[in-house]
């Protein structure tokens, strides 16, 4: 009872706090009581090392843990000596096969094998050795690892005598299938996507990257919910300092939980007053493998399919994988597109506001007459009519998320008949509002990073009311006032608007145009980068010179190949 | 103390839009002169005397590849004489921010503003360059990166889109009345040269101090080249006469642009396109006068100067001219030269005077090469 006296020691003892301990101690051995607070259970269970009594071993588990109904406990009897033993799993972690096949083997196997004399840590010895050499194995030692060693899939066997328990690996999780990526698909490109599972979002990677060099540093993060949380990166490609950075910054992590990778980016990244994404986040493997080539690193979480980046630039965000895998010229275009809507969807609003309050010279004639006609009776100035508008979009997009897939259309129909044909009709908005409002919706939707999107959502109601308050005076200023801070920012010492700004040209190939894969003889100049050169130069696709050798002395034709 | 580095190209982009907005935006500066058609010459003089003021001042902060002209100057002419220059250096860069905002400020109003107070305009532009400054001097000169091409886009578009109207005989007869014209229009531009002094202070935080001169030459080639090609457009375009007698020319000629029927009268997006240089502009003036009183003042960090010489600066700006005639009289040959040659050329001069008795006496430049200047 002396660990529970020091625990307890702190705190102040009362009549009634003695009277129950009194209790407790007639009781027989209790490990733990209900007035323990979570991090003192915590504390208890680290502190609890098997004995080498099977009975109570099982006592304190079940202490500890509550005995929850998912928690299997088979007990039978194995060696020659009868020892008692239990297998201990949880429902859902464990593949049902191999449980069933290791009972078999110590069940059945332990007598016909000749194993079995010796009682306890041999006995346990043994079974390791002789019957389980197929499954991974590891001891366990106190009451916390035996639970981990659970909750990481394993069957752990504790038999009488033994003061370990030895568990083996039956991992059996069922995860939903690799599918692609909702919210970044391709039309060209591999078409998985990572999932809730750690180690087959690290096997995705590795499927892409072969070479040993691709390595993996685990962390288990959080107190409570012990999330596996992993840095990948390619060992002398990414620059030590960054890896380190990266490595300090995960592992200073102190919380209870980590849910998401959302969790870690708010604790690792540079700048927490940011409104754009200071890390990359993606569910595409590909995009994944791309970065981890260029010398960046990966942070990969368990339970959930977002993948963290780092360090991230600007440029990235609007590069789609697609672009990299379509001939350049469409990728080049698709590219610049995409960089001309993302410019629609932060500025538009804003400057059709401005242009009509203030510079209404910009507009040809002819249009601002439509304009002027379309607007004549609406009631509302044009900056309330924008924001009501991009407000009403902005609830339509959210609603779309959160709604039941069987209830989609008929909001779908409410939102574009009901609302925006309506409103026209009674006069409430102008037909070149609405125009305005869905061509900046439709740009926003071609933002291939979707957290980038909602940095340029919030932007567009700025804009809006700069616009309408100081007119194109007003977007300059906010548009100067976003460089410079994005120009300031940095994403793990990395300037996020390189290669822009700084100006690094030779990025300049992989920036709004993308060059051939055979000119892309350089890898992107990070921090610290090692190994600028990515393949040697001169791979430029020609005919082969002997054929045209050949083809002058007219010995050959090329088609006869 | 300064750890925050930047590139001679981002020097050169600087220099570039620093010299090249202010020039464009006040391109009456070339026309109150009387060289009138052959203004352009005169662009072409104001450039050989730029690179000369370059020399001068570029000249000196390479010698000294470590330090600001505040810290060298009171090396140089002791205590008490370094610190009056200083002071007129202080001038210079609070004047010319000054002056510059209020002509920014004063072509939005009359542009498309007209309702909006003048202090306003002032302040957010200030606002803003304070708050590059704040960030510090990597952050001005990455924004710089940033706006360059963009800025060059906007001037090559205005200048090309205005060639519809441009006439050759609007640039003739040359040479008609000789020289004299055109060296009494090339005094101010070539006055406004004294921008410059702001290497006096981004040399040391050049990654190669050593390439500071042709750096600073380079943007002053490029800017000049920008200056010649905007006053032959103007004055093709316009007139000699209304080119000169215009508050803002520039602007009037991007008013005659129309490249189509749909796309007209985009002056407001030009004045928006120069915005994005003055910016720079101001950024950099802020930069220097602040690095330059923490420096006088003992203060290791110049960001707490920032807000109280942002304040004065718009305060100066909106007081020291009654309106925009007052600004113009400003840069007339025979007040703004002098001036400029007062603050600039003059203490200058002396700087490199001290700079030679000190140092060749003891065996000249070979000397100097060698050892580099000690603190003292």
């Amino acid at each position: 009872m002396k660990w529970l006296n020091a625990l307890l020691g702190k705190r102040t003892r009362t009549a009634k706090d003695r009277a129950a301990k009194k209790e407790l101690e007639e009781d027989g051995e209790n490990f733990t009581d209900h007035r323990l607070d979570i991090s003192e259970r915590e504390a208890v269970a680290k502190s609890l090392s098997l004995t080498k009594s099977l009975r109570e071993n099982l006592k304190m588990i079940r202490e500890i843990t509550g005995a929850p109904g998912d928690l299997t406990i088979r007990e039978f009897k194995s060696g020659r000596g009868q020892v008692e033993t239990v297998l201990l799993h949880l429902e859902g972690f464990v593949d049902n096969k191999l449980v069933e096949n290791i009972l078999r083997m110590l069940g059945l196997g332990s007598f016909q094998a000749p194993v079995g004399r010796g009682a306890g840590p041999n006995l346990l010895q043994e079974f390791r050795r002789r019957l389980l050499q197929s499954a991974e194995t590891k001891e366990v030692a106190t009451v916390d690892d035996l639970w981990n060693a659970l909750t990481n899939g394993y069957s752990v066997i504790l038999c009488h005598g033994s003061a370990t328990g030895l568990a083996c690996d039956t991992w059996g999780f069922k995860y939903r299938n690799i599918e692609e990526p909702s919210t970044e698909s391709t039309i060209r490109g591999p078409r998985d996507g990572f999932i809730e599972s750690f180690y087959t979002n690290v096997a995705l990677l590795r499927k892409r990257i072969k070479t040993p060099n691709l390595w993996l540093e685990e962390f288990t993060l959080g107190s409570l919910s012990r999330t596996k949380v992993g840095i990948l990166y390619i060992k002398g490609l990414a620059s030590e300092e960054l890896v380190q950075e990266v490595r300090q910054r995960v592992s200073r992590i102190k919380t209870a939980a980590i849910l998401e990778s959302g969790y870690i980016e708010d604790f690792i990244e540079d700048n927490p007053f940011s409104i754009f994404p200071l890390l990359f986040q993606t569910e595409r493997p590909d995009r994944v493998t791309g970065c981890l080539l260029e010398g960046r690193v990966a942070v990969i979480t368990d339970n959930t399919p977002f993948v963290l980046v780092a360090p991230m630039d600007f440029p990235m965000l609007l590069q789609a994988p697609d672009d990299y895998y379509e001939k350049i010229f469409i990728g080049s275009f698709l590219r610049l597109l995409r960089y001309f809507a993302f410019g629609i969807s932060v500025f538009l609003p804003g400057i059709y506001v401005a242009v009509i309050i203030f510079h209404n010279e910009l507009l040809q004639a002819q249009l601002l007459l439509r304009i002027a006609a379309a607007k004549e009776g609406v009631p509302f100035p044009v900056v309330a009519e924008v924001f009501l508008m991009e407000i009403l979009f902005e609830l339509l997009r959210e609603a779309g998320i959160r709604l039941p897939r069987a209830i989609g259309p008929a909001i779908s129909i409410v939102g574009a008949l009901v609302l925006g044909d309506a409103a026209i009709r009674a006069g409430l908005v102008s037909p070149p509002v609405v125009i305005i409002v869905s061509l900046t919706a439709i740009a926003s939707f071609t933002v291939p990073t979707f957290s980038f999107g909602i940095a340029a959502r919030l932007l567009r109601f700025i804009f809006i009311f700069l616009g309408g308050a100081f007119g194109l005076f007003g977007i300059q200023f906010g548009g100067l006032l976003v460089l410079i801070y994005m120009s300031s920012v940095r994403s793990f010492g990395y300037p996020y608007l390189a290669p822009v700004a700084p100006r690094i040209l030779q990025s300049f190939k992989d920036l709004a145009f993308r060059a051939w894969w055979w000119r892309m003889n350089t890898r992107p100049l990070l921090l610290g980068a090692r190994e600028p050169v990515r393949q040697p130069r001169g791979q430029q696709p020609r005919p082969d010179i002997e054929e045209e050798e050949k083809e002058k002395t007219g010995k050959g034709r090329k088609n006869d190949h | 103390m300064t750890t925050e580095k930047i590139h001679n190209r981002q020097l050169v982009f600087m220099l570039f839009m620093i010299r090249s907005t202010v020039t464009i935006a006040t391109l009456p500066v070339l026309t109150t002169g009387t060289a009138e058609q052959d203004a352009w010459l005169s662009a072409i003089v104001s450039l050989a005397a730029t690179l000369l003021m370059i020399l001068l001042i570029g000249g000196l902060a390479v010698k000294f590849p470590e330090e600001t002209v505040f810290e060298y100057s009171r090396k140089l002419l002791g205590k008490t004489g370094g610190t009056i220059i200083c002071f007129f250096f202080l001038w210079i860069f609070l004047n010319t921010a000054a002056t510059e905002v209020r002509i920014y400020a004063e072509l939005l109003k009359i542009g498309f503003l007209p309702h909006t107070p003048l202090i306003f305009l002032i302040s957010s532009m200030v606002l803003l360059a304070a708050v590059a400054v704040g960030l510090g001097v990597e952050v001005i000169a990455r924004t710089a990166d940033a706006l360059f091409f963009s800025y060059i886009f906007f001037i090559a578009a205005s200048l090309l889109g205005a060639l519809k109207g441009f006439d050759f005989i609007n640039l003739q007869p040359v040479l008609s009345r000789g020289f004299g014209p055109v060296f009494s229009s090339a005094l101010t531009p070539a006055a406004l040269g004294n921008q410059n002094l702001v290497l006096g202070v981004l040399v040391p935080t050049l990654t190669t101090p050593r390439k500071a001169i042709p750096s600073a030459a380079l943007a002053a080639l490029l800017s000049g080249i920008v200056l010649i090609l905007s006053t032959i457009t103007v004055v093709g375009v316009l007139g000699p006469k209304i080119g000169s007698s215009s508050l803002f020319p520039f602007f009037l000629m991007t008013k005659a642009i129309e490249i189509s029927r749909f796309v007209e009268r985009i002056e407001a997006l030009v004045v928006i396109a120069w915005g994005l240089g003055i910016f720079i502009n101001f950024a950099v003036f802020l930069y220097c006068g602040a690095r330059g009183v923490s420096q006088l003042a003992k203060i290791r960090d110049y960001r707490p100067l920032i807000g109280p010489m942002a304040v004065l600066w718009v305060i100066l700006s909106v007081h020291t001219y009654d309106d925009f005639l007052d600004l113009v009289k400003f840069f007339q040959p025979r007040v703004f030269f002098p001036h400029s040659m007062i603050t600039t050329v003059l203490p200058y001069l002396l700087l490199w005077a001290a700079y030679l008795i000190r140092h060749a006496g003891r065996g000249g430049k070979k000397y100097i090469r060698k050892r580099r200047i000690k603190p003292e």
